[in-house]
């Protein structure tokens, strides 16, 4: 194959661009912009041919590279892509290039804010492509440094609270993932971090027991439950979510949209990656348990979204209530439902990602998100008549949100109930789930309703239509939308074979 | 006799350095205006760093058993050496110890640093007592630096009572220990341990709840911490810094020994297993839980750095006597790997706080605000040795957490000790993040808000300990491995 290290190229030629960017002379912003394009450009071309040259026909990891690091204690240099890792890292790299673009009107520390960006993007390419627990970790935890910083300085009035709060719960769920690491090594044999050997050898961790406060449990439950909690308050699976509405709301724009675009993956990315393949019994065992939290975030989410007067935060609990069905799908065990899940995961990220980008074009004209002011007055209204593009823009994002047909959301959710429904033991709980399209078509119209429809609010009377910047960054989102809502298989066949490679490994024919 | 003497050689040359310097201070009175002593110190540790180097190969007990020369002991001179070494490079650029005093405090860390390593060598309870003495003296002395403030004289004042506490619980511990085994060297307690196959009366258990009154408060280790913040924040930072990383791990170095050669047999194999009728794995697991709880819990409400770092510098404490509940090689070289990562961070935090001092006249937490951006360069190195000290990957504070906990989790047993100490850990990013939130989310206020430039020397410092704590995160097995070359010898 490809001689080339192509993803340590994508990881680090972000990592790179940081340092040329810190290195930049000051009082130059435009520079460190186009820098910034360039070294988030290179790895979206490099993720293009990626896509191309990508075998779909294997549920093996491709574009290996693997060098020994650390001999000690067998940990390696170990990148490596299947079709469960692809379409993260097409994600990645596109939402990196461009909230570049998004994030063009910042002016305060420009040479900061994009060498972390740049940080930021290296540490979720990392994420996606290591195949070693222990490279996998320090990816996972070094994107929380750039992310503090992003939020606590150049986010809104409560940045500092935000930041801190979402660096704490990150923290708090990848200590206990730590943990289990840790055990996994030391209780595997050869001790290794090594993820495809040891969902290979999965059996050894069965029939053993941990001593934990003096009683005896099953070891493969415990360390489901470790890791299954640091990658839930990632996701975020209720109740570990409560970071997220503030560290959306109070990013910058770019950040909001990296956020909901790729970070939350992160964590339902890691459990199909280790929960699933190194744990099959145990995750049997707490399917029933995730089914339960996937509908709770898909139903309080909902309500939750229903209640925001503030346009960005209800965008936020759309998201929980969004990944809410990528739960649901992979807890159904069904071929349908685990790959609804995986394409709900890349749709959402266009999706939503669209969503907080039209919020933050709204931010930048009249400085406020208010569907209704506080003080009960109106905030919006009737902007449709003074800002078509944007209309229309928003429209189509957030009809791919709530699933119409024939844009893109439609497709993974009908996947997720139509698995989660044909798995006997769950039919109930679709019923419960479904409420949750029909209420996330009540927030997102009632909104449209609200914001863009019926007389307009004469503050507004001279609000902007987009420039050629916003509509450049969102027109790739837009029509990835509506492309895949059409006609899904061009994702769907990247991650077939790894997801049936999974779902047999699971006992799922 | 000689034979002796040549083991003794770091600790000669740094006897000679000082005293010459002693000399050269009272007949050239004009060489206390400059540099000159500070310089002097550096030289001379740098001269017993050679001096180690050189008599390396040599082990056995000398001066009729009294000291012992050990690969452990070789990693503990070259600690201490280097910490003085850099204390002495941290006082060059500080203005809280003022040009007249620096002849006194060179002299003052030489001798501290002979003591720290008199109490690492000591192969028997008089050497170890007369190791501690003189740390613990010139330690008060040091505490009490500036004489006109009386918060340095009250830290001075708090050092001395616990001190007179700690040892006099200690020596009595001893006489105990004595009285019971007949022996004052630790190989021939270890002998009259063994001969009693596994019963021990209760007074010797006392006894060692006694002797470790010692070194808990040399390590500040619950519960004989409580001197510690205000001593921190009473004395000057460079003092500070230095006690932060010097007498501490003398206090490990000698813990360590002891319980290796005096509580312990060595079997096949390089394990250490305790000798019959000594459990300290539980002591030690509660003590440790306790010194980190009580650490990182009373850091939170603290609005002072310095004192903030001291209840810091208590939590890490507890994070390496985990290492003492495990007892085998790996958890010795665990405790030997954070030792070294520490250093690096806890110095250079300290380091910074003590240029933020001389700016603001304070180490609050308000004199903080804005330095990130008046210079970008400590507030990133700033960042580097604080996420280091929380246990962030890509920082070497990071692997010797995965070390330490890695030992407790392949020993299969004090999994809630594991998982108290990750969730400490989290508690101690809240009160790290405050000093970052200062100097990066924070505005410095509009008074003064012109660039900082650093001298080139303090550049260069700050940057010799954040690279090491970068690269020690990403590429530690050669460390490691001399770790545990260091404890097999």
């Amino acid at each position: 194959m490809a001689q080339l290290p192509i993803l340590s190229l994508m990881t680090f030629i972000p990592l790179l661009g940081m340092f040329v960017i810190l290195a930049l002379p000051k009082g130059k912003p435009n520079m460190v912009r186009w820098a910034s394009v360039i070294f988030t450009g290179i790895p979206l071309l490099l993720g293009i041919w990626l896509y191309f040259n990508f075998d779909r026909t294997t549920a093996a990891v491709q574009f290996v590279e693997r060098v020994s690091w650390i001999k000690a204690f067998n940990i390696e240099y170990y990148m490596g892509i299947d079709g469960l890792s692809v379409p993260m890292v097409l994600l990645t790299v596109l939402l990196s290039f461009l909230c570049v673009f998004a994030s063009w009107g910042i002016e305060k520390g420009v040479k900061g804010y994009y060498a972390m960006f740049l940080f930021l993007e290296a540490g979720m390419m990392g994420v996606f492509c290591a195949l070693d627990f222990f490279l996998f970790f320090i990816f996972w935890e070094v994107m929380l440094l750039p992310m503090y910083f992003l939020i606590g300085i150049w986010g809104g009035k409560d940045k500092v609270y935000a930041a801190i709060k979402f660096f704490l719960y990150t923290l708090a769920g990848s200590v206990l993932m730590l943990l289990a690491m840790l055990a996994m090594y030391y209780y595997s044999e050869p001790h290794t971090f090594d993820l495809l050997a040891l969902a290979q050898n999965h059996t050894q961790f069965l029939n053993k027991t941990v001593t934990l406060f003096g009683a005896q449990y099953a070891l493969d439950k415990i360390l489901w439950i470790g890791l299954f909690i640091g990658f839930a308050i990632k996701v975020p699976i209720w109740p570990f979510h409560t970071w997220l509405p503030w560290a959306h709301v109070e990013a910058p724009t770019a950040v909001s949209v990296i956020l909901a675009g790729v970070l939350l993956k992160m964590g339902t990315y890691g459990l199909l990656r280790m929960n699933y393949p190194i744990f099959p019994e145990a995750t049997l065992w707490a399917s029933t348990a995730m089914m339960i939290l996937g509908v709770i975030n898909i139903i309080y989410g909902a309500f939750c979204a229903m209640a925001q007067k503030d346009l960005k935060k209800l965008v936020a609990y759309s998201s929980v209530s969004h990944m809410g069905y990528v739960i649901m799908g992979m807890a159904s065990f069904t071929t349908a439902g685990v790959n609804g899940a995986v394409m709900q995961m890349f749709n959402h990220g266009t999706s939503t990602a669209m969503l907080f980008l039209l919020v933050g074009v709204a931010y930048d004209r009249v400085h406020h998100r208010w569907i209704i002011k506080p003080d009960g007055s109106k905030g919006f209204g009737g902007i449709a008549s003074v800002v078509p593009v944007y209309t229309g823009m928003m429209a189509i994002a957030l009809f791919a949100s709530l699933g119409l047909p024939g844009l893109s959301g439609f497709i993974s959710e009908a996947l997720v109930f139509l698995g989660t429904f044909s798995n006997p033991k769950y039919q109930s709980y679709v019923v419960v789930g479904s409420l949750g399209i029909l209420l996330g078509a009540a927030y997102l119209l009632w909104m449209f309703m609200r914001v863009f429809l019926g007389p307009l609010n004469e503050e507004h009377k001279d609000m902007t239509d987009m420039n050629w910047r916003e509509k450049l960054t969102l027109l790739p989102l837009c029509v990835l939308v509506i492309v895949l809502g059409v006609y899904p298989m061009p994702v769907l066949n990247l991650m077939g074979p790894t997801l049936a490679k999974l779902l047999s490994a699971l006992g799922v024919a | 006799m000689l034979v002796s003497l040549k083991a003794f050689a770091p600790e000669l040359t740094l006897v000679g350095f000082l005293s010459l310097l002693f000399l050269l201070d009272g007949f050239v009175p004009k060489l206390r205006e400059n540099r000159f002593p500070l310089i002097w110190v550096i030289v001379s540790c740098f001269a017993a760093g050679v001096a180690t180097a050189v008599g390396k190969g040599l082990s056995g007990d000398f001066f009729s058993g009294l000291v012992t020369e050990t690969g452990l002991v070789a990693f503990f001179r070259y600690f201490f050496f280097f910490a003085c070494g850099v204390t002495a490079y941290v006082t060059l650029g500080s203005k809280e110890i003022e040009e007249r005093g620096r002849s006194e405090f060179s002299l003052l860390i030489l001798c501290m640093t002979f003591g720290m390593s008199l109490m690492v060598l000591a192969n028997h309870f008089l050497m170890l007592y007369i190791g501690i003495e003189t740390v613990s003296i010139i330690s008060f002395v040091l505490a009490g630096f500036n004489r006109e403030s009386s918060r340095s004289n009250e830290a001075s004042f708090k050092y001395l009572v616990y001190g007179a506490v700690s040892s006099g619980l200690m020596i009595y511990g001893i006489s105990l220990v004595y009285g019971y085994t007949g022996a004052l060297s630790y190989p021939a307690i270890a002998e009259a341990l063994i001969k009693n196959n596994g019963t021990h009366p209760f007074v010797f258990y006392l006894a060692l709840v006694m002797i470790y009154a010692g070194f808990a408060y040399k390590i500040s280790s619950f519960p004989f911490h409580f001197w510690t913040p205000d001593v921190y924040e009473g004395s000057p930072t460079p003092v500070a810094t230095f006690f932060s990383v010097g007498p501490k791990a003398a206090g490990f170095g000698a813990l360590l020994h002891f319980v290796l050669t005096a509580l312990s047999q060595k079997q096949e194999g390089g394990v250490f297993t305790p000798i019959a009728g000594i459990q300290l794995a539980p002591v030690m697991a509660l003590i440790s839980a306790a010194t980190m709880v009580v650490g990182n819990l009373s850091a939170i409400a603290q609005t002072n750095v310095k004192r903030m770092l001291a209840f810091s510098s208590i939590a890490h404490v507890g994070y390496v006597l985990m290492g003492f509940v495990v007892m085998t090689p790996a958890a010795f070289s665990s405790i030997i790997f954070y030792l070294i990562a520490y250093c690096a961070m806890n110095l250079g935090a300290f380091w910074i706080v003590g240029i933020v001092t001389d700016e603001k006249k304070g180490s609050e937490l308000s004199d903080f605000k804005g330095m990130g951006w008046r210079t970008p360069v400590m507030g990133v190195c700033m960042a580097i040795f604080l996420f280091s000290l929380t246990g962030i990957p890509l920082f070497s504070g990071f692997i010797g957490k995965f070390l330490i906990f890695g030992n407790l989790i392949q020993s299969q047993s004090y999994l809630w000790l594991a998982l108290l100490g990750v969730l400490n850990s989290v508690v101690s990013l809240y009160y790290y993040t405050k000093i970052l939130r200062a100097m990066w989310l924070e505005k410095p206020e509009s008074s003064d808000s012109a660039e900082l430039r650093l001298p080139l020397s303090q550049l260069v410092g700050l940057l010799g300990l954040a690279l090491p704590t970068v690269i020690l995160g990403l590429f530690f097995s050669p460390v490691l491995e001399m770790a545990q070359r260091w404890i097999t010898q």
